[in-house]
């Protein structure tokens, strides 16, 4: 007998105590299931027809793929699989800017992308010299605030699933990618709740809104060749909201204390990967206008970057010192262009020819680009 | 693998396509056989152990169980299938939580004991099917079930994959007839349960992973303390999704059954539409609060032997529950909470055994219910006591100059799905899911059928596992 609190309609177990419960009862509701089956899928089609064209009409494009944990694992995977002579760490700045072909055309050898947005390049650099399979030369890009923080960021669980990556999760990277290369609607910067939850401008004071969260910036390749997103350059509203991010970040305090634990850690990674025959060079990408200065603001030139050179006892090249590095178009002066990003990469390349053995120009290699080169390049 | 994966979708078609072959029933319960495995292999191969284990020692016990006329035998078979099945639980799941427990106590003695560094991986579902296989053994100790003489239908008993890693905790009584005869969907069953299935991950991949996960993580998980706005609809948020996500799950898992031609308990009964704790006791993890009661309240003497033994029966199973959630003090007192809920309705019920509530009356202590089911959540969500003191203090208007937490955005969204949820609940308490889909116009359906696909897909969900996956 149904109690006073259970459904009239049908009993489950918590209505019969101390017994064998038997085969449940799952009645079919005397609907049209396969005639109303058949006109969800033919709306769905329509639906998501209709969804893809405007994603596409946004500047979004089949092909461009989500830079997640697996792309990453994948490449790094790479390290222990090849004998790769030049592996890339550090954030976004290195990832952005970076042209991994132009790379490849100046030294015959196409580095390992393994740069991750927001993310400490610290634990991926330990990481690297914890694994005895790494004899090349290491190539670090940081921006100051980055790589001296505690917290590893934005994609701590790269790691992880480069450690253990189940069947499961490696089969929905492998079928994902191949639905991105025909789908651009898949993306993760446009997925339904983020574009609803932006809607909120910031309508209460001091709390977060996802509105001040960072946008879609780039575009990536399924050897994670990353680009800035195109619309970012050429849209005034996605490129004053990108530079209103930067600008608007709280200040970060950072300590003697932290800095000295950077640079421990960084000698110590260092020492390591060089007792195995390999070789770390530090880059500082460009950054430009008022986040350049209040960059330095936050950890002037001297306490960070001069402090890490030297401490660690590895070579550096800051963009600031190198004249073929300056100048370049940062739209929202805190990546570079994809243009400029090949013209940089090709200044970088050079450079650290210069102060390092492990790297050196082909005999063919091209002449030298410069700032005016950004435009010849556009992609 | 999870439902809600590009994985799972390959894998679902695969099995539903070998399932409608013309092929003899046995053939395809050894598909589903394999398939489950797969399943389960596709988060960490070597785990298949664990089933392995699980089903050869069950099956083994119950059989003798079965063959024995000794009382003293009889028990001591079922206690092994006990110990083996809850020695593997603890070793897995409260193995590191007993460690740790230990070296607390023996430091209020004096004594610095630093244990060995051992890290041990929780298999997924471990609590679920350790249930699902003891509730076998026990259903025959108990004579309410004859063990099954087909190892086959055992094995996919344990490892049919819809029930196998978050339930529903189904019985062998449940399932295993249900493997007698062939079994395949109608055309109309199979859209009915592609239906369910749609359902579930709307609420997970939409509801859950959407909207309602980032504003209980930037409340629970924050550094800030929160005010009284944050600290309830983070909780609020909380309780939406952590529904749409089991439930999500349960619904999923129902559909999937359904298209393969099997039938699955309710695991839900619009709980946020309860009176009182017995009430949302019934219609929250019906079959783990069923298997609670069947097999540990009942055993410890349920409310056979007057007041005092039935409260104490009553606590003790709602602090072990507490426990089978997770390996943590915060869970315990989630599941004392709960007691103290039902030992003081119990109370109140026996002195008010006379008063009928009328229709306000319910309104009102159904919402007293949801706020204090809300109250309890905090610990369960909570990752520490103090995290947990913080958000409580929140709601009550403790943490005076609290910094804002929530945008406007996530107020919105979370005010709107948990509003929406729970009167529907109540809309729906007396009712079933197939008894308003019977009444409701097909094109109906279908626009919204349509249109939680059409959500799923564009949200895209990041593969994200469900809550009760880690339980």
């Amino acid at each position: 007998m149904p109690s006073s609190t259970s459904s009239s309609e049908r009993l489950t177990a918590a209505d019969r105590p101390g017994v064998a419960q038997p085969v449940p009862e799952r009645p079919l509701p005397p609907r049209p299931w396969r005639a109303m089956g058949t006109m969800v899928i033919l709306l769905v089609v329509l639906a998501i027809s209709a969804w893809e064209w405007r994603m596409r009409e946004l500047g979004l494009r089949a092909g461009d793929f989500d830079d997640g944990a697996s792309l990453w694992a994948e490449q790094r995977r790479r390290v222990d699989a090849e004998a790769t002579p030049v592996v890339l760490l550090g954030d976004s700045r290195l990832l952005f800017d970076t042209d991994l072909a132009r790379f490849q055309t100046l030294t015959g050898v196409r580095p390992l992308q393994l740069a991750l947005a927001g993310t400490n390049a610290r634990p991926f650099l330990r990481n690297l010299a914890d694994d005895p399979a790494f004899h090349g030369l290491a190539l670090v890009g940081i921006k100051e605030l980055s790589y001296f923080r505690d917290g590893i960021g934005l994609s701590g669980d790269a790691l992880e699933r480069f450690r253990y990556e189940s069947p499961a999760q490696h089969i929905s990277f492998v079928l994902h990618g191949g639905l991105s290369r025909c789908l651009a609607f898949l993306d993760e910067e446009y997925r339904l709740s983020k574009l609803l939850l932006r809607l909120d401008p910031g309508l209460r004071p001091g709390a977060q809104s996802p509105y001040g969260d960072v946008w879609k910036l780039r575009s990536t390749e399924m050897d994670r060749q990353t680009r800035m997103w195109s619309r970012v350059a050429s849209d005034a509203l996605l490129n004053a909201h990108a530079r209103s991010v930067w600008m608007r970040r709280p200040a970060a305090q950072i300590s003697d204390a932290l800095i000295a634990r950077t640079v421990q850690e960084t000698r110590e990674a260092v020492a390591a990967i060089r007792a195995r025959g390999g070789e770390v060079v530090f880059l500082r990408p460009p950054s430009a206008g008022e986040l350049r200065k209040k960059e330095e603001a936050e950890l002037p030139r001297q306490r960070g970057w001069d402090a890490l050179l030297r401490g660690a006892q590895v070579s550096g090249i800051h963009a600031d010192d190198d004249p073929p590095q300056s100048g370049l178009d940062l739209p929202e002066l805190s990546h570079l262009s994809a243009a400029c990003a090949t013209v940089y990469t090709d200044a970088y390349v050079r450079a650290v020819t210069r102060v390092t053995e492990r790297l050196a120009l082909r005999a063919d290699a091209p002449a030298p680009l410069t700032a005016a080169d950004c435009v010849a390049t556009a992609r | 693998m999870v439902f809600n994966s590009l994985t799972f979708v390959l894998f679902f078609a695969i099995v539903l396509g070998l399932h409608s072959l013309p092929l003899s029933w046995t053939t395809k319960k050894i598909n589903l056989l394999i398939a489950s495995y797969l399943f389960y292999a596709a988060w960490n191969p070597p785990f298949i152990l664990l089933l392995w284990i699980s089903t050869a020692v069950d099956w083994w016990a119950a059989n003798r169980i079965a063959e024995a006329s000794n009382p003293v035998r009889r028990r001591a078979w079922m206690l092994l299938s006990v110990i083996a099945n809850l020695g593997m639980l603890g070793w897995f799941k409260y193995g590191s939580f007993l460690l740790a427990n230990f070296q607390t106590a023996v430091a209020l003695l004096g004594i610095d004991y630093q244990p060995p560094k051992y890290s041990i991986v929780l298999p997924v579902g471990i609590s679920f099917y350790t249930f699902a296989t003891m509730s076998y053994t026990l259903d025959v100790y108990l004579r309410r079930a004859q063990p099954t003489r087909s190892l086959l239908d055992f094995g996919l008993f344990v490892t049919f994959f819809p029930h196998l890693v978050a339930g529903p905790i189904m019985r062998p009584t449940e399932l295993v007839p249900q493997f007698a005869e062939p079994k395949r969907a109608s055309s109309d069953g199979l859209f009915f349960g592609l239906a369910l299935m749609s359902l579930g991950l709307f609420q997970k991949v939409v509801l859950a992973d959407g909207f309602l996960a980032r504003p209980a993580e930037l409340v629970f998980d924050g550094a800030k303390a929160p005010g009284v706005l944050d600290a309830w609809l983070g909780t609020l948020a909380f309780s939406g999704q952590i529904f749409c996500d089991f439930a999500g799950y349960s619904t999923t898992a129902i559909g999937a059954a359904l298209c393969l031609g099997f039938k699955m308990p309710d695991n839900f009964r619009f709980p946020y539409a309860a009176i009182g704790f017995s009430d949302f006791w019934r219609r929250w993890h019906i079959t783990l609060s069923s298997w609670l009661r069947d097999y540990l309240y009942i055993p410890l003497g349920g409310n056979r032997h007057g007041e005092a033994r039935a409260l104490r029966a009553l606590m003790l199973t709602m602090l072990l529950g507490g426990l089978w959630h997770g390996a943590s003090w915060t869970f315990v007192v989630w599941g004392g909470l709960h007691g103290l809920y039902l030992c003081v309705e119990r109370g109140l019920r026996r002195r008010y055994a006379h008063w009928r509530p009328g229709p306000v009356a319910q309104i009102a202590l159904g919402l007293l219910t949801y706020t204090l089911v809300n109250v309890a959540w905090v610990f369960f969500r909570a990752s520490s006591f103090s995290k947990a003191w913080s958000v409580l203090a929140g709601m009550f208007g403790a943490n005076t100059d609290a910094a804002p937490i929530l945008a406007a955005g996530h107020i919105a969204a979370v005010s709107l799905i948990v509003a929406a949820l729970v009167m529907t609940h109540w809309l729906m308490r007396d009712r079933t899911l197939e008894s308003l889909l019977a009444r409701t116009p097909a094109p109906v359906l279908t626009g919204a059928w349509a249109a939680m696909v059409f959500a799923i897909m564009i949200e895209q969900g990041a593969g994200n596992a469900f809550i009760y996956f880690q339980f």
